[in-house]
């Protein structure tokens, strides 16, 4: 590169030279700055509702909704008072106001007891003088009822028979659709037959017709003919049988892969499926991963599927487990945010560790690199 | 090579369990259903191996096996004993299967293998299905099983009537009141045990209970019509209109009482600014929390529904809220109307496609008897539509809870009528309801418009109904 | 080649024309593609066969077939929904896929950074996608709460005030935009995987020619990423098409109907999807013909669209096979 190349391409007036470096050195810094900013600001965006989400399952029923906006979950301060733990109240007597224990609560009248002198008693005193007092206090019981939320008696189906059901449906699921989609993405992507493109598109057809089309015809066919009711294998079956999205995403990745290294194989006589088994699968392991990855997450919140498919609670997977929360005109907030912690804390768990494993690209720019 | 070879097992495998599974070559759609009574089908048969009931006098007939599915999702715990209680007195075996959302049971409904008994949140869907025929005349049922439809409050048959039959029963029904925050009245000057009797008495208590912030914002507000929902339904009952005349083949959206209604509850957010109110209430917190805009004291007065006063709702969210209920105020001109509203909610219905009809019509007369209906709507603070149930005395032990009761009984009161293109009337009078409150728009321009557009689409829909 | 394309073509078809290799070709493609052709036979052929007859036909559930022929599509082109649906899902897939491409690209852009701490920002951008689909309407829904909504407390902070975003018809969807880009993770992901394919000795010879920042990414790193970017914005526009679940929890609580039957497109139509007025047709309305007539001239829409996208995406993206 020539000197004046260089020096026309950077911005005028940096001269080369210590103090070009110092001002070189600030700019990089001012960069760096931008660039931390950035992330940590679109982080926020990402966190802060997450955090809202975490925040709220551990709050009270009657705190979810507190205005103004509090992030902290608040409890109310309970004193003891001849052994009972009673909740305390700031009440207005007379033009005083004193910290009373509320002992019984009815109709909106309170009777209430001072805590330190527990034989002076303030019966029948209107709520609407009386404010409760709160401290920031964690309700990790939310936590428990919501894992023992089972509104099923008799059924012996909890939270954790939804999710070993959830589990079965995904594991089976990543296996049929990685080793389908794999097999039937290489067709698409390397093996130039007549007809291929047609048929591609046929098979992203399978993906535009709405699901509430096909819906009640696929159960009917599901239901009546196969007779696969209420059994996990309408969700499972047909992903042994790949999917026009993982196709499509498979056929994208196998076209980066150069095509002299098949060539090359080729060449020595192997025969396609060699070509499929050992050049190109070693070579797509973080697309595989992907595609397992969204496997996963699509049959681990898949909702409308297993809702007509599965009627008896044995057979619920977690996402039917999570609509138990939904009430006909009330959401069980604080409950349904616990369990959807519990339901993605172990997702977050194992993306961490496998992070690594197929952020990793495998660089494919040559045989020779 | 190893690739290859675990792949094809998979595949081979998936095709062995599809074939396993009875995979019957898919069967143009163009057949009708199965006709509903005739061929058993094997999914529901009872147990092979029991002889039938003549041949051994000793051995117990086969247990009836039943299926319920429950749409409502509120305590699915309460209704499994309750059915499972049923079950072991009558020899039955019943499958309860609760909470049922919508898609699920009209999946049910398209196949073979529906359920006996259906319990839905409103009578809409009953009605539709009813028209098309898919489920069964509850009358021919109820003389069956034996319930008397004496006992059962008339106000809360209007919704399932069709004609001369019934589209389905009524299992505890809802009504609505009006509620008032005494201590609000109280602060703005008004006697606190004086709630409005009409609607000018509500528009001027109304004025006097706004209160706003310093921005101009509303802090408090002393009626919203569309508050918790809107209740036009009722509203437009108090006012003499209604959506329908004979038995719903004449319609009658543009009738004067609803125009008169519309216009009332648009006057409501002319008056205070539409967005302004809008917004106000768009910063409520949800329904059911204790965050609600009348829980919290935001609004002064509420139409809302019976179970409010129950376990679920102000004990549970706001113990300390005193309020007390009426019924809902009246124009000064139908003073006779006060005291009555329109009744109507949790319906069951049978689809036609049951296999056990003695069995079924057995389990609904238990359903609908006054000791089922009182047990578990006392649990939800539902109305008991049954007369006998309603004079338990537990219903008396909720709070506010007989003010409901008695509207229920009131001999004005009545349900709403249905038609076969009820669900998209309903649709475009909520869309033209939306505009009615944030725009200026004449209510009775879009009533018409509506009118215009279903009449025709009414006539049709009558002439396909059998 | 120099046969002419029909001829070509005309030569593909017919088998009889087939060269050996173009028929060891044929059987080992078909090879590789049986698991979706039995699939696609036994599991997708017949619903959409049976949407198809629904939609010639005045049908609802669990009825006979009554044979209307076209009427069905006819209705459709008169009915001022039909139209309204078309524009709010148009306005979803031309302003929505884009702006999610660009966002998600961005992100990964800057997950790939170099920072302390990167994996755990990799995580914090990620996890959103996996929260349950309710979960996160719902969790959002009070985010969004116009007064006292983390959103629009927010923008109080920098003294914007908020907008209504339940009730204002014109911010409901750009409500259901941030909500869809708040998950994006996986589009993140698939991104971020084709960021580390870029060639690492490109980008360092386009720095040593003196290629800035943003010119690295416009020649060097965008390009290299292009057959992501055709997959996600293809398929991104195929799933806003049909997007539904979020705008059916969101329209439940926007709207002052909440008892009874569910209302949708709250408010003011604003949100009524074509896939929404799909599913009110069938299941609210049993109008199961009328609605399967919607389905398949979506089907058309999307194709069409696909096709022309595959065939400019074919000229602009760049495999480095």
């Amino acid at each position: 590169m020539e000197n004046s190349t260089l020096s026309s391409t950077l911005a005028p007036g940096i001269t080369v030279g210590r103090q070009g470096r110092r001002r070189h050195q600030v700019k990089k810094t001012m960069q760096d700055l931008l660039k931390h900013c950035l992330i940590i600001g679109v982080g926020l965006f990402f966190a802060l509702p997450l955090l809202w989400m975490v925040a709220t399952s551990f709050k009270a029923d009657r705190d979810v909704f507190h205005t103004p906006l509090r992030l902290l979950p608040y409890v109310n301060t309970m004193v003891t008072v001849n052994g009972q733990q009673l909740p305390l109240y700031d009440v207005k007597i007379g033009d005083q106001v004193r910290q009373l224990a509320l002992v019984k609560l009815e109709e909106s009248i309170g009777d209430f007891v001072d805590p330190h002198d527990p034989t002076q008693t303030f019966p029948q005193v209107r709520m609407k003088f009386a404010e409760p007092v709160m401290q920031v206090g964690f309700r990790w019981q939310n936590y428990v009822d919501a894992l023992n939320y089972n509104p099923r008696s008799g059924s012996g189906a909890t939270i954790f028979t939804y999710l070993r059901n959830s589990l079965i449906i995904c594991f089976f699921a990543i296996i049929g659709t990685v080793a389908s989609c794999a097999v039937v993405a290489y067709g698409f992507a390397r093996i130039n037959f007549p007809g291929r493109d047609l048929l591609f598109i046929f098979v992203m057809g399978t993906i535009m017709l709405p699901f509430q089309a096909i819906m009640i015809p696929q159960y009917v066919f599901f239901n009546d003919f196969l007779h696969w009711g209420n059994t996990l294998l309408p969700l499972i079956v047909p992903t042994f049988f790949a999917n026009a999205y993982d196709i499509f995403l498979l056929r994208q990745f196998y076209r980066t892969i150069p095509e002299e290294l098949c060539d090359a194989a080729r060449i020595d006589g192997a025969s396609e499926f060699d070509i499929f088994a050992r050049v190109v699968i070693p070579l797509s392991r973080p697309a595989l991963a992907v595609v397992a990855i969204t496997t996963f997450l699509f049959h681990w919140n898949d909702f409308q599927a297993p809702l007509i498919y599965l009627t008896s609670p044995q057979n619920f997977t977690m996402a039917l487990g999570l609509a138990d929360f939904q009430g006909q005109r009330q959401i069980l907030w604080n409950m349904l945010m616990a369990a959807s912690t519990v339901f993605t804390v172990p997702i977050i768990v194992g993306f961490f560790f496998a992070q690594k494993e197929f952020i990793q690209g495998i660089k494919l720019t040559g045989i020779k690199e | 090579m190893r690739t290859f070879k675990i792949i094809s097992l998979l595949v081979l495998a998936a095709l062995i369990l599809s074939a396993c599974g009875g995979g019957a070559t898919p069967v143009p759609p163009t057949q009708p259903a199965a006709p509903p009574t005739t061929a058993p089908q094997a999914t529901a048969a009872p147990k092979p191996t029991t002889p039938p009931p003549t041949a051994a006098p000793t051995a117990k007939p086969a247990p009836a096996k039943l299926k319920v599915w429950i749409e409502m999702s509120d305590n699915p715990k309460l209704f499994q004993d309750e059915f499972a209680k049923y079950g072991k007195v009558n020899n039955a075996e019943i499958e309860v299967v609760c909470p049922a959302p919508m898609d699920k049971i009209l999946a049910a409904l398209s196949g073979s293998d529906a359920p006996d008994v259906i319990a839905m949140s409103g009578s809409t869907l009953a009605q539709s299905l009813a028209y098309q025929g898919l489920t069964l005349d509850l009358k021919e049922l109820a003389t069956m099983g034996g319930i008397d439809l004496n006992d059962i409050y008339a106000s809360s048959l209007v919704v399932c009537q069709q004609g001369s039959k019934l589209a389905c029963l009524p299992w505890g029904t809802d009504t609505n009141a009006l509620f008032w925050n005494k201590d609000m009245f109280e602060a703005a000057g008004l006697d606190p045990n004086k709630p409005p009797k009409t609607l000018d008495e509500l528009n001027q208590y109304a004025e006097k209970l706004n209160k706003k912030d310093a921005k101009g914002n509303y802090t408090q507000m002393g009626f919203i019509p569309a508050f918790p929902w809107s209740q036009q339904g009722t509203i437009n009952y108090l006012f003499g209109g209604s959506n329908y005349a004979d038995g719903g083949h004449t319609l009658t959206v543009n009738s004067q009482g609803n125009i008169d209604s519309y216009k009332w509850a648009q006057s409501f957010y002319k008056k205070y600014g539409a967005k302004k109110v809008i917004d106000f209430q768009s910063g409520f917190g949800d329904y059911a929390s204790s965050e609600n805009g009348f829980f919290a004291g935001k609004v002064a007065m509420a139409v809302d529904g019976e179970w409010v006063t129950g376990p679920n709702f102000i004990p549970k969210f706001a113990p300390e809220l005193n309020y007390g209920v009426v019924p809902i105020p009246v124009a000064a001109n139908r003073l006779d109307k006060y005291g009555s509203a329109t009744v109507g909610g949790t319906i069951v219905i049978v689809p036609a496609s049951t296999k056990n009809k003695q069995a079924t019509a057995k389990l609904l007369a238990w359903m609908e008897s006054p000791e089922t209906v009182a047990e578990i709507m006392y649990q939800f603070a539902n109305l008991p539509s049954s007369k006998k149930a309603a004079q338990d005395p537990r219903f008396k032990t909720i709070k506010n809870f007989q003010v409901f009761i008695d509207i229920m009984a009131n001999p004005n009161s009545s349900g709403l009528l249905n038609s076969p293109i009820n669900q998209e009337l309903n649709d475009a009078i909520t869309k033209a309801e939306e505009e009615i409150w944030a725009t200026d728009v004449d209510p009775a321009k879009l009533m018409n418009d509506i009118q215009k557009e279903f009449e025709p689409k009414l006539k049709d829909a009558w002439a396909k109904v059998k | 080649m120099s046969a002419s394309p029909a001829v070509r073509i005309e030569r593909a078809y017919n088998p009889f024309t087939w060269s050996k290799r173009t028929r060891r070709n044929f059987r080992v493609g078909m090879l590789f593609l049986s698991p979706w052709l039995i699939g696609f036979v036994v599991f997708a052929l017949y619903p959409m066969v049976a949407s198809l007859i629904y939609s010639f036909n005045d049908f609802s559930f669990h009825q006979a077939l009554k044979w209307v022929g076209l009427k069905n599509y006819i209705d459709l082109f008169q009915d001022k929904y039909f139209w309204i649906a078309l524009a709010n899902t148009g306005y979803i897939v031309v302003i929505g896929v884009p702006l999610i491409l660009v966002f998600s690209f961005s992100c990964a852009v800057l997950l790939n950074i170099k920072v302390p701490g990167q994996s755990v920002y990799r995580m914090m951008y990620y996890i959103p996608a996996i929260v349950p689909t309710v979960a996160s309407t719902l969790l959002w829904i009070w985010v969004l709460n116009p007064q006292y909504g983390l959103l629009n407390t927010a923008l109080g902070f920098v003294g914007i005030d908020g907008p209504n975003w339940f009730r204002d018809p014109n911010w409901s969807k750009p409500a259901l935009l941030l909500l869809a880009l708040w998950g994006t993770g996986n589009t993140m992901i698939i991104y971020l995987s084709g960021l580390q394919d870029v060639p690492a000795h490109l980008l360092e010879a386009a720095e040593l020619d003196g290629a800035g920042w943003w010119q690295r990414m416009r020649h060097v790193t965008i390009p290299m990423v292009s057959p992501i970017t055709v997959y996600n914005s293809i398929i991104g526009m195929i799933v806003m098409f049909q997007y539904f679940t979020q705008a059916y929890i969101f329209s439940r609580v926007s709207s002052a109907n909440y008892a009874g039957q569910s209302p949708v497109g709250q408010p003011l139509n604003s949100t009524l999807f074509y896939s929404i007025y799909l599913y009110q047709n069938g299941f609210q309305f049993l109008k199961m013909g009328y609605a399967s007539a919607m389905a398949w001239i979506l089907f058309l829409v999307i194709l069409a669209c696909t096709v022309v996208m595959l065939r400019v995406s074919e000229r602009y993206t760049y495999y480095s096979g």
